[in-house]
């Protein structure tokens, strides 16, 4: 069962001038297996801030193929409870309620696999392509990987040197071309593009990078808006819609509140055992559990990070926002219960 | 039951009759990755080509993402063998025969006049089958089955046999591409290129650049791995000697000669780098197709570089037998040409195969590869592998 452990923090680290910090953690021997993560999945902290219960999740950016410790990136967020919260006090020593690593927005390496994957990630959503491009790197070594990366301006790119050192490396393997939305005139970083990751910065990425493996993939993970805008970018330059994986991080996703939940009445299947759960007039699935007594699985409650998924095996629901799932997971039933509303009034639902 | 004549591991049918040749392009050259060309072939988004794989017709295209699709080309209608890829953005594929048209995914996306031709077609059981391609070593490859797995599942325990070459950086000689047929079937022409013994004698004059002694070579799974050092005195200025700018580190001059399966020759140099594409078209018709890199350098620095070995062609590289010994001007064997003297060879065996009182010999060490090879045929063709 996927619950909170305490772990001890092995290091902390400021990135880009204290605008965010990393977080190293120690793993103790006998919760190694607990912990084990495929790269691209996400970790969910808890923290009680003035007496309120707050939790997000954050992608995990080291490869688990490199050696390196559990680790992550932590970019303050303007107004940003828990972000400002780890950036101003978490330290070396501290301990932090953390809920094992989650999510299938992931990149499994193979031995004897050969792929090219193309990321394109924007601010703070390097950190599971990283994880993913480091592992393809360690554990696929007949692989190709090329990063778009959008940020500001240079002082703004985290896990800038790691990026560097991997370039050095593996410079027959990977590339790695920045985007910058405002540069600064007075920086000498040598920056690929000005601008926005957009159809023409894609197109001219694919021109300069064609895929030399023809098993493409690619990884999308940035911002709502840009996510959006890339996935539609690929779409159009004619890369199939089931090779285009994403994940969307902070910012504004897209959430779709057109339709009003109506009052229903869900089995649930939940650890072996099936309760009838009643779901209010909008109330959302993972709310009417809670409310119902039930213990059910769940970390952002925004859609994120798929830790409440389950399978709707009867009935019909809205989701108000999916980014955790791929559309092959919507079509076979998978749903994120707190953006599920009930379109019926019967509901069949199944964890696990 | 009469005795059938075998040229060692192999009975001589294998090398006359059609019969054996269908079993081979079934199991052979029709389940395994099979070299479409050079990289650059198609370089383009809406670029395409089709190619013969055995029995398969494999059609090749660029979406403007740049990666390659590669589909059985067959229109899912009448099975036309016409499918090409039109507009001006490339993004249809059609047979012209009936204008059925495909997208870049081989979905099956428009039927003209369905209405009253058809009522209704389900397109989603109709789009193209698809094949696999991918790129490796700067050539391009194609299987026909979709789900072959990876390239590097066939080629990668070879690869760190072949040449340190990038490949890829290399260019296109373009003078040196030719095709030309040999009247032998492609097992006399795969084994001659993986026989050791007949470097030193058949080749005694041509291929003085390398020491055949110190060859080193085996097989690892179907493919043929081959390497041999320079020879003394080739070796002692290979700067100087060598007849093109190299493409390796002087220290690694030497060369790679695989013959990867189904018939992938490759010659890997210290100053090129060639393929030498096998295809069956007979019992005793093979094509050949040779296309070579050489470094990106400048015209110049091939012509001092061309100037600066002549000394040692002219007097290391001859023919087998001086002109006078010849049988006349045309004699291969006083060309100073290893092609010609291997093609020669190659015919002069087939011919041999029609005659009753046909028999081998004792195979010497260095054609243990030639058994190993028929070995290998023959586990195809039994379906042992």
């Amino acid at each position: 069962m996927r619950d909170f452990h305490r772990l001890q923090v092995l290091e902390t680290r400021e990135e880009i001038d204290g605008r965010a910090k990393t977080v190293v953690f120690e793993v103790p021997p006998q919760r190694t297996e607990t912990f084990a993560w495929r790269p691209g999945q996400h970790i969910t902290l808890r923290f009680r801030l003035n007496g309120e219960e707050l939790r997000r999740s954050y992608s995990v950016s080291a490869s688990p193929f490199s050696g390196e410790p559990m680790r992550i990136t932590v970019k303050r967020v303007k107004r940003g409870r828990v972000s400002n919260h780890i950036n101003d006090h978490v330290k070396r020593g501290d301990t932090l309620e953390v809920m094992p690593p989650f999510g299938g927005f992931c990149l499994d390496p193979g031995h004897r696999l050969r792929r090219t994957h193309y990321f394109f990630a924007g601010g703070s959503g390097i950190t599971p392509l990283f994880a993913m491009l480091n592992s393809a790197l360690c554990a696929e070594p007949h692989s190709f990987c090329h990063l778009v990366y959008g940020n500001q301006d240079a002082g703004s790119i985290i896990l800038r040197s790691e990026l560097d050192a991997l370039l050095v490396a593996h410079p027959r393997r990977l590339t790695v071309s920045h985007v910058l939305s405002r540069p600064s005139l007075f920086s000498s970083f040598g920056f690929w593009r000005r601008g926005r990751i957009d159809r023409a910065a894609i197109d001219a990425h694919f021109s300069e990078n064609p895929p030399y493996a023809q098993d493409a993939q690619y990884y999308v993970c940035g911002p709502g808006a840009m996510n959006g805008a890339v996935r539609a970018g690929l779409m159009d330059l004619d890369v199939p819609v089931n090779r285009i994986h994403m994940e969307s991080f902070g910012g504004n996703q897209m959430i779709d509140d057109s339709v009003s939940g109506v009052a229903a009445n869900a089995s649930v299947r939940l650890n072996g055992s099936v309760t009838n759960v009643p779901v209010k007039k909008d109330q959302t699935l993972l709310q009417a559990m809670r409310d119902g007594g039930l213990d059910p699985p769940f970390s952002c409650q925004s859609g994120v990070c798929g830790a409440c998924a389950a399978k709707l095996t009867g009935g019909k629901v809205h989701m108000r926002a999916r980014m955790a799932l791929e559309d092959a997971d919507v079509a076979k039933g998978r749903i994120l219960t707190c953006q599920s509303v009930p379109v019926t009034e019967e509901l069949s639902v199944r964890f696990g | 039951m009469t005795e059938e004549t075998m040229l060692h591991r192999l009975p001589v049918d294998a090398y006359t009759s059609q019969a054996w040749l269908d079993r081979e392009q079934k199991a052979i050259f029709s389940s395994t990755w099979r070299y479409a060309g050079f990289v650059e072939d198609i370089s383009e988004p809406g670029q395409y080509m089709a190619v013969q794989a055995g029995l398969n017709n494999i059609f090749i295209v660029m979406g403007r993402d740049r990666r390659l699709r590669a589909f059985h080309n067959i229109c899912r209608h009448r099975g036309t063998q016409l499918i090409r890829a039109v507009g001006r953005t490339q993004k249809a594929l059609t047979c012209p025969y009936h204008d059925w048209t495909y997208d870049l995914e081989g979905n099956l996306v428009s039927v003209p006049d369905e209405d009253h031709e058809y009522g209704s077609v389900d397109k989603s059981c109709l789009g193209l089958k698809p094949a696999a391609v991918d790129l490796w070593r700067g050539m391009l490859f194609v299987h026909p089955d979709p789900d072959a797995g990876s390239i590097i599942e066939w080629f990668g325990d070879v690869e760190p046999m072949l040449g340190p070459h990038n490949v890829e950086e290399l260019v296109e000689y373009a003078d040196a591409r030719k095709t030309y047929e040999v009247r032998a079937n492609w097992k006399i022409v795969v084994e001659n290129y993986i026989d050791v013994y007949h470097l030193s004698h058949l080749h005694s004059g041509t291929l003085a650049m390398y020491d055949h002694a110190k060859a080193e070579y085996g097989f690892v799974g179907p493919h043929f791995a081959f390497w041999e050092p320079p020879s003394d005195a080739y070796g002692a200025d290979i700067q100087k000697n060598a007849p093109y700018p190299l493409v390796v580190p002087v220290e690694q001059a030497g060369a790679w000669v695989p013959m990867l399966f189904p018939g992938i020759g490759l010659g890997e140099s210290e100053s090129a780098w060639s393929v030498f594409v096998i295809t069956p078209l007979a019992p005793d018709l093979t094509r050949v197709e040779t296309r070579t890199r050489v470094a990106n350098a400048s015209e110049w620095s091939f012509g001092k570089q061309a100037s600066r070995s002549v000394a040692f062609w002219r007097d290391h590289i001859t023919g087998k037998y001086a002109p006078e010994d010849g049988a006349g001007e045309d004699d291969p064997m006083v060309s100073g040409d290893f092609t010609a003297e291997d093609i020669y060879a190659c015919e002069q065996q087939q011919k041999s195969l029609q005659s009753p009182y046909f028999e081998t010999g004792p195979a010497a060490k260095g054609e243990g590869p030639v058994l190993g090879h028929q070995q290998i045929v023959l586990d195809y063709v039994e379906g042992r592998r």
